[in-house]
């Protein structure tokens, strides 16, 4: 019996291991069919109802063209490059346009603007003498005005970075459908997911070679794991993946997969930018759509599947060209194009589109502010909104070039070691409060702090034109009034005592406004202050645009309220804009995917101070920027240009400011740096030159606004205030003052009194009949 | 509510002034006639300046010269767009004429018509508090154009009216220049 039992057990054993194995079996086998079941949800789940993160599109102000328009044949030339325009015959295709000396013969595309879908137009546009003179359809119609194609700057991207443009299936060329499935999955359309002959292939191909040379993952398992999957390399998401291909395959039709792929690929970084699918690829490296591609430019597109960054047109030519010829040789081989025709398209230089440029991720932040009251910030990263803006292209390039140019050469000529100022330039036009031009610091292009919206300094000086408003307001003070510029020094809440000074410590004693604010005098300003109250000059300013309330210390007379670039661009916009307050504007409008307006943005104008008191300050602004610490604010722009600004230079130099408008643009200027160090930079050093510059290359009107009918010009001495005339004054200015205010004469110079209305048109006759 | 814009006075207006100004070059500026090539945004035309230009000393004239008396008018470019705003308007195309008269505005944004276009329309969207900042700001630029200021006042009264102020409303209409 004994030798008996050995064998039972060793069976029972055996039977028990059998036993165990089977369950083992089967429970793997239920793991497995319900993570296929799950695998297979998923892929459902999420392809059904795929959306593709399109980000919205961000558009710029398109250029308006009329008779009279103040643009040249080069500035039109320029926009239809920017446009991608390309010359040649119009006749022929939308987008293409014929230059005879300043004429040109344009059809203009198909294109949506906020308010309208425009078919393709032709016409004739001639400029001479820096001015648009004739502008007509091509049948000869007069055209009273045409606006070209609102340029796209750039696109709301998630953190992650993918943008996109999507393609239907009808967009997909036939050239691109076949060389994809050619070079990438040639079994494409007959694998169900995962193509076994494919993969055994590939590993042959890589043991001879010693190494992996080749892939063998479908189109369907490179979607999969693109759409679906991480970018973890293991067996288990492998396995994955193929279980995933091979569901996605049974669920869905080849066309759908495909489309699916060709928007979804890789090709390419912009930054921080990932460039997805062929439609934004074709955009990006050939500023082109996809359909208007040649050969050899598709071939390199789909040359790059491989390894975008490794066959990087820009970064590796030789590479990316070594590449795209291999695809066209390939192509020719399946006869799928002429050998002829991919010889000649393999000795085609690449073509790119000149990278970057036009990418302004200040203006941009802006936007993304301005939407974020109304979307959710997955909606501007996915559902594929348009979003027409007021940018300027050219006001944001002079914007830039003035900044980073004069950032430079302020560096360079800097006493602090390793010098790096930093700067913020904003550009609106006053009327309708459109922001048209953005910059958050030196680097341009790039995204980061943004000083022009987040940048909180003490705006100095730029504080001291709501104290005269505050007065002129008041009706007891004008330009000609004489105040006191002496020594003050307060007792403090705390009980310190402040004694303000001039910035170059001398007194200037009895002075008029009018050269108080002009030479920007401290102790005159921090005087007449006082006595308006520092509650009515807060007030006066958070009537123009300020939104914070600034506690009530007497040093903020002299600007040590802190307010943003953007915040200052306000205030002084409601100065250039006489005493309307604008709603600051960078959106106009937001579409749907398909067209339909969602959303616009209008003007928005409120009374903010009178017309009348805002005039005469805005006049005092024109002495600032004539004999003041603004004087070469005018001296790059126009001859005769009439500009109206004020400077701003916080404590110690920490804070360069230039704040000022001409008749068509308001801008401001902040320069410093991150750290706040000193700067040894006054406004009219340090902010000046790059607020000047930036309106040098803008076509600016000068500041010339309607006069109120309750003012009048009077001649007085800039030093005493006393009325004169140019003829007995060396130093007379015109002031505007309330409509007959009796001023102190200036003795022996007897202007004639006031003279009655009727009077003056009399001597107006007379003075024009002879 | 639709207005006739006389732009054909002006440019004869402006060329009997030049005639007769001819060789005196200390006196006002004039206006540009409509769709002169200067015109534009960068100098809008019809809004020039009706004083003389701030702080340029002119000797031999002791009392700045005073403004002839001024008419506004649209130029080919605004008017053919402020025709196309109300013929949206007329469909009830809000959104669409209130776009076509921003470019109106960007075009000549200190015309005085322009801003009292848009009044209208606010006041047709029942926003009478922005008709009422529109009108005021035509009413600022309207300085020395009688036909602009009154035009502007209607606006301003209705906005007023609209918004329930009635007072202020009847005291913009006594205003002499509605008359």
């Amino acid at each position: 019996m004994p030798r008996s039992r050995a064998p039972r057990r060793r069976r029972r054993f055996l039977l028990k291991c059998l036993l165990f194995a089977g369950l083992a079996l089967a429970a793997a086998i239920a793991v497995i069919a319900v993570w296929v079941v799950h695998l297979d949800g998923v892929v459902t789940r999420e392809f059904q109802g795929r959306h593709w993160s399109v980000p919205a599109r961000v558009f710029a102000a398109p250029l308006e063209l009329y008779v009279g328009a103040p643009v040249s044949a080069g500035d039109v030339e320029d926009e239809l490059h920017r446009l991608h325009y390309h010359a040649g015959d119009p006749s022929t295709g939308p987008g293409i346009y014929l230059r005879h000396g300043d004429s040109f013969d344009v059809q203009a595309r198909r294109v949506r603007f906020s308010d309208e879908l425009r078919e393709p137009t032709r016409l004739s546009i001639r400029a001479s003498g820096g001015a648009i003179t004739d502008l007509k359809y091509a049948n000869g119609t007069e055209l009273p005005v045409f606006r070209l194609d609102p340029p796209i700057v750039g696109s709301i991207f998630p953190v992650h970075g993918e943008d996109r443009l999507v393609l239907a299936p009808a967009d997909v060329p036939p050239l691109l459908r076949t060389g994809i499935k050619l070079i990438e999955d040639r079994r494409f359309d007959e694998h169900h997911g995962v193509d076994v002959v494919g993969v055994l292939r590939a590993l042959w191909a890589d043991l001879r070679a010693g190494r992996v040379v080749q892939g063998g993952s479908t189109l369907t398992q490179q979607l999969v794991k693109n759409y679906f999957l991480s970018d973890e390399q293991t067996i288990g998401r492998k396995a994955t993946e193929a279980i995933m291909a091979l569901r996605l395959e049974a669920h869905y039709s080849k066309e759908e997969i495909l489309v699916a792929y060709l928007n979804e690929v890789y090709l390419g970084q912009d930054g921080a930018r990932a460039i997805h699918g062929f439609g934004l690829a074709s955009e990006y490296y050939f500023a082109k759509p996809l359909a208007e591609l040649d050969v050899d430019e598709m071939a390199l597109l789909i040359g790059l599947v491989k390894g975008p960054s490794f066959y990087d047109p820009r970064k590796h030519p030789d590479r990316a060209r070594a590449r795209r010829n291999l695809v066209l040789q390939e192509l020719a081989d399946a006869h799928v194009i002429d050998p002829a025709a991919a010889k000649r398209a393999a000795a085609n230089p690449l073509a790119l589109k000149p990278p970057g440029g036009g990418y302004v991720p200040a203006y941009l932040d802006l936007v993304r502010r301005h939407l974020k009251r109304d979307y959710a910030e997955a909606d501007l990263a996915a559902a594929g909104l348009a979003v027409y803006t007021s940018l300027d292209p050219r006001a944001q390039a002079a914007a830039e070039l003035a900044l980073t140019s004069n950032l430079k050469r302020l560096d360079a000529a800097s006493r602090v070691r390793g010098s790096h100022l930093e700067g913020a330039v904003i550009v609106a036009e006053p009327n309708s409060g459109d922001v048209v031009a953005v910059v958050g610091g030196r680097e341009v292009g790039a995204d980061g702090f943004n000083r022009a919206l987040d940048a909180r300094r003490p705006i100095g000086s730029l504080v001291k034109p709501a104290v005269y408003l505050t007065a002129i307001e008041t009706g007891r003070y004008n330009a000609a009034t004489v105040i006191e510029d002496a020594p003050i020094e307060l007792k403090l809440g705390d009980g310190s005592i402040w004694a303000p000074q001039n910035f170059e410590h001398q007194v200037y004693g009895r002075v008029p406004m009018a050269r108080a604010l002009a030479e920007s005098m401290n102790l005159a300003t921090v005087r007449l202050g006082l006595d308006l109250g520092l509650p009515q000059v807060v007030e006066t300013l958070q009537r123009l645009g300020l939104e914070t309330a600034p506690t009530l210390n007497p040093s903020l007379l002299l600007g040590t309220v802190e307010m943003t670039p953007l915040e200052v661009v306000e205030v002084y916009t409601s100065l250039a804009n006489g005493g309307f307050r604008a709603r600051m504007r960078a959106v106009h409008a937001v579409l749907d995917e398909q067209g339909r307006p969602l959303k616009s943005f209008k003007v928005q104008v409120e009374a903010a101070a009178p017309p009348s008191a805002v005039y005469q300050l805005d006049r005092m602004l024109t002495l600032v920027t004539t004999r003041g610490t603004g004087r070469d604010a005018p001296t790059r722009l126009p001859r005769g240009t009439v500009v109206a600004g004020k400077t701003g230079t916080s404590s110690d130099t920490r804070d360069s400011w230039f704040a000022g408008f001409t008749g068509s643009y308001v801008a401001v200027v902040w320069v410093g740096y991150d750290d706040n160090h000193v700067t040894g930079l006054t406004g009219a050093a340090g902010a000046l030159p790059v607020w000047a510059d930036t309106l040098a290359k803008l076509k600016s009107a000068s500041f010339q606004p309607v006069a109120p009918e309750l003012v009048e010009d009077r001649w007085i001495g800039y030093g005493d205030g006393l009325e004169t005339t140019p003829g007995c004054s060396a130093d007379a200015v015109l002031v505007s003052v309330p409509k007959d205010t009796v001023l102190p004469r200036k003795p022996d110079c007897i202007p004639s009194p006031p003279a009655p209305v009727s009077d003056k048109i009399k001597a107006w006759f007379k003075r024009i009949i002879h | 509510m639709v207005q006739t814009h006389h732009s054909l006075k002006t440019p004869v207006f402006a060329l009997l002034v030049a005639v007769l100004l001819g060789g005196c070059a200390s006196s006002a500026r004039l206006e540009q006639s409509p769709g002169s090539p200067t015109g534009g945004s960068a100098a809008p035309n019809s809004s020039a300046p009706n004083g003389s230009a701030p702080n340029s000393p002119s000797p031999g004239s002791p009392t700045p010269v005073p403004p002839p008396p001024r008419q506004n008018s649209l130029s080919p470019a605004t008017l053919s767009l402020v025709t196309q705003a109300r013929s949206l308007l007329a469909h009830g195309e809000f959104d669409g004429a209130s776009s076509t008269l921003d470019r109106a505005l960007r075009i000549e944004p200190n015309n005085p018509l322009l801003w009292i276009e848009l009044g209208r329309l606010r006041l047709a969207e029942r926003d009478p508090h922005q008709a009422e900042g529109c009108a005021r700001k035509a009413l600022a630029l309207a300085s020395g154009d009688p036909s602009a200021r009154k035009q502007s006042g209607r606006v301003l009264a209705d906005a007023l009216r609209a918004q329930g102020h009635n007072q202020e409303a009847r005291e913009v209409e006594s205003q002499p220049f509605m008359n």
